[in-house]
């Protein structure tokens, strides 16, 4: 080699890849079954095999996996969890936030009360919205945080930071980031389920939990709850009479056959043996997959926890609390059999897009008429989930988040709507080495931006939070794309320790 | 200033993120950045044309490959025999599998030069440019539809993708195409693909809501505005000059040497473009027609404003005083964010839909009046869901079963659209409680049919409107409040609606009185003159063909929040550092450049401050095709090596900097570099070469030896077996089921169904049917829509429009095995597939032979045939069709 040439410093070789295990993903050269990582048992063996990328788990876990609520739209804090005395006295008075406010809208009108009474729960005494009462019974187990602060009130942005760290797309969702840092405790189902709102999704659709540039197989799956096919393509579609069980069951063993044949003289290639097992996987998915969506053998005491009203599918036009219930609870009864069974992330969402009429938490018209209905049913399904996964020792590693894209405003929007506010809100925690019954920074006495506004809190810190109860440090669970060690945390984040037991 | 609505203090705590864009961080244990940033970056070393090594081989880049493999001891594999080469050939130059007739010939041509004839075939056939048009787009991240929330379509989109399959297929040299795509309204005025290939510009991702409904005035508008920049840059030099130079926004790049300055003064290149629909015309003597006409119809109006000046000042006060009263009763009308009445979404016209109004009475009716709808969905304006037939009806009878008269029957052919004009028909009097339109025939809206009407008007003799207020019902409404409801179609407002009161006409009839009072003659006649220059200029440009529209990056002439540079005259914004990234802290302004990292040329470029924005494009297209820029010659060679080998010789396709792979094979990319760009810079000559190549022809299989000292192949000892991309599988399938529709270019074929459009709209895969002949066509031309990705392709790993993708994953799951086996798709061509065989005479063996050939490219064996024949008796050709697109062979290519 030339010696001035600008290659000179290359060793005699070509230099290993820059991550072995995005190279041995993409490659597919002599990887043998870690091609499946994410849905095969194997993904521990990558992880481990590759020990510079992940001295994972770093700390000693405390959670396994995590439950996500995320309530699009933007939920009110001020309605539901940040009680705040001043806006009672001051209800119906004219606004002054003491500084310039860029409304997102023009919600700027007179301070609003909150559109429920407040009342202390749990022997730690959470004041706690009437409309989320169901969750009094659990107060002593959640962990509040009133001091988010979020970077704008667009919808779409701040939908995208909230779930993956970025207020743009092509990002990994954080359940992702858990199934890639993770692996899969059951090979038989995805490590990272989604269960979206059943009328439809919210902003940004499933690109809320795409992989982006992870391992396709750390994408979320979607389930739809009441769907003839739950899962894409789980069963023959419409098309497909022609299938039958006598036909697949010999057609998968003629594929085996035939693959097999052909692999014998490619031994070499791994990625042959990997796909004749994701069809053994498949069939044995197709099997696990009915089996934990299939909530027609719990109990009744169990159903009822929930909130699920099985005498009735048909529901009123307008949005009802028992319509809300039912449908949130479903998808919490399922969130718990599906963690039972070792999923590591489930991501329930309570609304869909900001259309009309609302059917999501976007209340700029109306607090009571929105938030309502939504706040009842998931602060039952919410409740039952807690309860339900402690009765059966779950909670102590599970760990429960709940979200929402940025705050509401104190004053009112139209008298009975508000505004968005992204300048302050609330997430809580419960669970897998949480400290229940706890208040981890503070809003202001409107709830307008945080108390100590130099302090505030941000989803970088919720997200390493979040990493550090499963066992990572977020700095370091990495992923190199496009010359960039990516992480879900960017470039900040640190561990919120008043959370943690 | 206005004081931050996320004031410091708060701010601070995203002092080190700002906006979520600052992770470029210091790969703390990884040691694999083999230098550090103070080491030079060996790909912006000037090119120099490497020698050759001596060989005995007649293609160089087999003397490079074989050089090494020599120096390492390593034995290359044989050449692939030949079936397996015309497969190989077929995929990688069309996309699609080779015929069982083009394996035949192939094998049996005995012309020592069958191999280079077939690639020059494949190298011409129409199905290449849409095989590489389809890798170019994943590079640039194009997409149908903006991404974020309110994912809106964008039904102008689909001109940038035929411009790449056209500049493919007519092998386009390299240099001009960059520059149609960064400046080719510029460099080539009057071309077509200098307008359509302004849709790299705006291929990627944009945030609706903030644009179009957030000004550049505010905080997020500004935000928005950053981001869509920054989009922008990172696809143009990620795309042609592989560097990650987004990573210099809120910092110099901390491995490569980009510093801040030269990624605002790439901002400032793009600084007064948007994402806009751009209308023009094919031809470029219509397009200097339509200019002189546009040119005297803003001369007319200049003129106009200047003595509506003069005249108003001559009115002085007392008009101030009147406009003030009309302003005023103007806003008294109802909000037009009720828009009208609107039915369920059909897919075909042929559907009739009724709406009716219950006048609360029976009235003595003279007139009914229709007013239509605006709407600018797809483009469509005024005159949105105005039905092509329809019938109006009055009756007593809220059934319309009897006493009904028609008043209006316009069943029988299809009515042109009236726009927005009103449309009324003649009651005579008559009596009836009911009025009842029903549309016979709906209006197309985007690849479906509606019927919407903004305001339905009963009069009787005195001219009062006895339906306002009226209660409407419908056969079904798609009731998505406020815009679209029943009750709209009777609430007094509709699109030209001038108020309800009286006060409005007085305020006017008081202000034109002040006006003509304070016109003189000469300047009535000269306002004469005006109208019907402005009229005659309307006149022709009806009589010009229609403009096409194209979705691209340019100059936007826009309204309300999204305003875009139009109304400046196209001027830039003004770009600054800004510190951090951050929009609140703007720093010193930059002017547009490119890098300074590359020496040849200045890294700011000297602009006459007068020549327009189209200047600063003009000058980044030249930097970026320049001969003496070395990134675009290496990523150019380098990515079309990837796409024929697996891997590029840089393994990192969008990274040329520290932090990307060194080439494996750096003297040959140097060669192939200088080689391409100075020899025509022809892609298929390169693509000739590189296929032509013995490394390219060696068979896929294993060599225990060769494994043991380059298991993954780096050096190129065999060939790379290749998993088919989403794409390919999906044409294949198409094609051996015979259902491949090979119809080329135009609107994007859709395969969801569109339910809710209104805010986001929910495009629904699941609901599409795969029988519908128009979605049987190449996956190159499918509709791509950014926040729902198509679940079958995504599944096996297709582009996410969302990113630039230089390289895609690869990777084989339970949920692929689910959709391949599960799929409508897949169920209905085994279907198809099974019936065609099935007409073929013979016996279940001989058709199963056929069908190895076709989805395998080879025949049978003894055992295979037995096996799946026996299968085939059992359950059906379909079933044994789905099996064979379900196997390994199937979607890998040796």
């Amino acid at each position: 080699m030339n010696p001035g040439s600008p290659f000179h410093r290359l060793s005699r070789l070509p230099q290993p890849p820059v991550s072995r295990r995005e190279f041995l993903w993409r490659s597919g050269g002599g990887l043998g079954g870690v091609a499946l990582a994410g849905l095969l048992a194997s993904d521990r063996l990558l992880a481990a095999g590759n020990p510079s990328r992940h001295p994972a788990p770093v700390f000693r876990p405390k959670a396994k996996r995590v439950i996500q609520l995320f309530m699009g739209g933007a939920a009110s804090h001020l309605d539901l969890f940040d009680y705040k005395p001043e806006l009672v006295k001051r209800d119906g008075q004219k606004s002054d936030f003491g500084e310039h406010v860029e409304a997102f809208q023009d919600g700027l009108g007179p301070w609003m009360k909150p559109v429920w009474d407040f009342h202390p729960h749990g022997q730690c005494g959470k004041p706690l919205s009437e409309v989320v009462a169901d969750l009094g019974a659990v107060a002593d187990e959640m962990a509040f945080v009133h001091n988010l602060v979020g970077q704008t009130g667009v919808h779409s942005q701040a939908t995208y930071l909230q779930a993956t760290g970025f207020q743009l797309p092509g990002f990994p969702g954080v359940g992702c980031w858990a199934s890639y840092g993770l692996g899969s405790e059951n090979e038989n189902l995805p490590a990272f389920v989604v269960l979206p709102d059943h009328r439809g999704f919210a902003s940004n659709g499933p690109k809320n939990w795409d992989s982006a540039f992870l391992p396709p197989q750390h994408a979320g799956t979607v389930v739809q709850l009441g769907r003839p096919n739950p899962i894409a393509d789980l069963f023959p579609a419409r098309g497909g009479k022609y299938v039958t069980p006598a036909s697949e069951s010999e057609a998968h063993a003629l594929m085996a056959a035939l693959n097999h044949g052909h692999a014998a003289s490619r031994a070499d290639d791994a990625r042959l043996d990997a796909r004749i097992r994701s069809y053994e996987l498949a069939a044995r998915m197709q099997l696990a997959a009915p089996e934990v969506l299939d909530i027609s053998r719990e109990p009744n005491h169990i159903l009822d926890l929930y909130g699920i009203d099985s005498s009735t599918r048909t529901w009123p036009a307008e949005i009802n609390a028992a319509e809300e219930m039912d449908a949130f609870g479903r998808k919490c009864l399922v969130a718990r059999r599906l963690v039972e069974r070792g999923v590591r992330y489930v991501q329930i969402w309570s609304g869909n897009d900001n259309g009309f009429p609302r059917r999501n938490w976007d209340s700029h018209e109306d607090i009571r008429r929105d938030h309502g209905p939504l706040a009842r049913g998931f602060a039952r399904g919410a409740s039952a989930l807690i309860r339900d996964l402690r009765q059966r020792g779950l909670l102590e590693d599970t760990v429960i988040l709940w979200t929402t894209e940025f705050g509401r405003m104190p004053s009112s929007q139209g008298g009975k709507g508000r505004d968005h506010n992204p300048y302050v809100f609330t997430n809580w925690m419960a669970g897998g080495g949480i400290r229940g019954g706890t208040t981890v920074g503070e809003s202001d006495e409107w709830g307008y931006k945080p108390r100590d506004r130099n302090k505030p809190t941000t989803v970088h810190d919720i997200h390493a939070t979040l990493l550090h109860l499963l066992g990572f440090d977020h700095e370091k669970l990495t992923f190199r794309h496009n010359g960039i060690d990516r992480r879900l945390t960017d470039v900040s984040g640190e561990v919120i320790r008043g959370l943690l037991a | 200033m206005k004081a931050s609505p996320i004031s410091n203090p708060v701010r601070a705590a995203w002092r080190r993120v700002v906006l979520g864009l600052a992770a470029c961080l210091v790969p703390s244990t990884l040691g694999t950045a083999a230098e550090g940033p103070k080491d030079p970056l060996w790909s912006v070393a000037p090119l120099v044309r490497p020698a050759v090594p001596p060989s005995s081989r007649p293609n160089p880049i087999d003397a490079f490959v074989d050089a090494r493999l020599a120096r390492e001891g390593l034995q290359a594999a044989p050449e692939a025999d030949r079936a397996t080469l015309v497969r190989r050939l077929s995929f990688d130059l069309g996309g699609l599998p080779p015929t069982p007739e083009e394996v035949d010939a192939f094998v049996r041509d005995t012309d020592p030069l069958a191999y280079e004839r077939l690639v020059d075939r494949l190298l011409a056939s129409p199905r290449h440019g849409e095989r590489w048009a389809r890798h170019w787009l994943d590079v640039v991240h194009f997409g149908e539809s903006h991404g974020y929330d309110k994912d809106k379509p964008r039904p102008n989109a689909w001109p940038y993708r035929d411009y790449v399959i056209r500049a493919f297929n007519e092998d386009r040299p390299w240099a001009r195409f960059i520059q149609e795509q960064v400046a080719g309204d510029v460099l080539f005025p009057g071309t077509r693909d200098g307008i359509e290939g302004l849709g790299f510009i705006a291929a990627g991702p944009w945030d609706f809501i903030g644009h179009a409904e957030v000004p550049e005035s505010k905080i997020d508008g500004q935000v928005a505005r950053h981001l869509d920049r920054d989009d922008m840059v990172g696809n143009t030099v990620q795309s042609f000059d592989s560097l990650t130079v987004q990573c210099a926004q809120c910092h110099n790049h901390k491995f490569d040497p980009i510093s801040q300055e030269d990624y605002y003064a790439l901002q400032a290149v793009f600084a007064a473009v948007d994402r806009t629909d751009f209308k023009y015309d094919l031809d470029p003597a219509v397009a200097g027609r339509r200019a002189a006409l546009a040119k005297r119809r803003s001369d007319a109006r200049k003129r106009g404003a200047e003595l509506a000046a003069a005249i108003a000042a001559r009115a002085g006060e007392p008009l101030k005083e009147a406009e003030k009263s009309v302003a005023a009763a103007e806003k008294q009308a109802p909000g037009s964010e009720a828009a009208g009445y609107h039915t369920q979404i059909e897919p075909r016209a042929d559907v009739a839909k009724w709406v009716q109004v219950d006048l609360g009475k029976p009235v003595a009716l003279s007139r009914i009046v229709l007013h239509p709808c605006h709407d600018d969905f797809n483009g469509i304006g005024d005159g949105f869901g105005f039905p092509v037939r329809y019938k109006i009806e009055v009756s007593d009878d809220p059934g319309f079963a009897a006493g009904t008269t028609v008043v209006v029957d316009r069943t029988a052919a299809d009515v042109p659209n009236p726009r927005v004009a009103a449309v009324e028909a003649a009651c005579g009097g008559r009596t009836a409680r009911h009025v009842r339109v029903t549309a016979t025939r709906l209006v197309a809206r985007q690849n479906d049919y509606i019927f919407a009407l903004a305001e339905l008007e009963a009069l009787d003799a005195s001219g009062a409107n006895a339906a306002r207020g009226g209660a409407v019902t419908a056969l079904d409404s798609i009731e998505a409040g406020p815009r679209w409801q029943t009750k709209n179609l009777t609430d007094g407002w509709y699109p030209g609606v001038r108020g309800d009161g009286l006060d409005l006409a007085a305020a006017k009839r008081k202000r034109d009185g002040l006006l003509a009072a304070a016109t003189r003659d000469d300047e009535r006649a000269e306002q004469a003159r005006i109208e019907r220059e402005l009229a005659d200029v309307t006149a022709a440009e009806a009589l010009l063909p229609a403009q096409r529209v194209a979705y691209v990056g340019a100059v936007h002439h826009g309204s309300g929040a999204f305003v875009g540079t139009g109304s400046k005259g196209g001027q830039p914004r003004l770009i600054r550092i800004l510190d951090r990234g951050n929009v609140q802290k703007p720093g010193r302004e930059v002017g547009p450049g490119a890098l300074h990292a590359l020496a040849f040329e200045p890294a700011r470029f000297a602009i006459d401050p007068a020549a327009g924005e189209g200047a600063r494009r003009a000058a980044l297209a030249r930097w970026l095709s320049d001969p003496r820029n070395p990134l675009t010659w290496r990523s150019a060679v380098n990515r079309v090596w990837q796409y024929h080998f697996g891997r590029g010789i840089v393994e990192t396709p969008n990274d040329f900097g520290h932090m990307g792979m060194r080439p494996t094979h750096p003297e040959l990319l140097d060669w192939l570099a200088v080689e391409f760009r100075d020899n025509g810079q022809s892609l298929k000559r390169l693509h000739r070469l590189m296929v032509t190549s013995a490394a390219y022809r060696r068979s896929t299989r294993g060599d225990a030896a060769a494994e043991r000292m380059d298991s993954d192949n780096r050096l190129l000892w065999r060939q790379n077996r290749r998993k088919l991309e989403a794409e390919a599988v999906r044409d294949s399938i198409l094609m051996v089921a015979g259902r491949l529709d090979l119809r080329m270019g135009g609107p994007s074929f859709q395969d969801f169904v569109v339910e809710k459009p209104e805010h986001s709209p929910h495009y629904e895969y699941h609901l599409h049917d795969p029988e519908d002949p128009a979605s049987q066509r190449r996956s190159v031309y499918r509709f791509i829509v950014r926040s729902q990705p198509q679940p079958f392709l995504s599944v096996m790993d297709c582009a996410d429009p969302s990113m630039l993708v230089g390289r895609r994953n690869e990777s084989v799951s339970p949920l692929q095995a689910l959709a391949l086996l599960n799929n409508a798709l897949v169920l209905s061509m085994s279907r198809h597939w099974a019936e065609r065989l099935e007409a073929l005479p013979g016996t279940v063996e001989s058709r199963l032979d056929r069908a190895g050939l076709e989805a395998l490219g080879r025949p049978l064996s003894a055992e295979e045939r037995v096996s799946l024949s026996a299968y085939a008796r059992r359950h059906g050709m379909p079933n044994a069709c789905r099996v064979l697109f379900n196997l390994n062979e199937f979607a890998f290519v040796d």
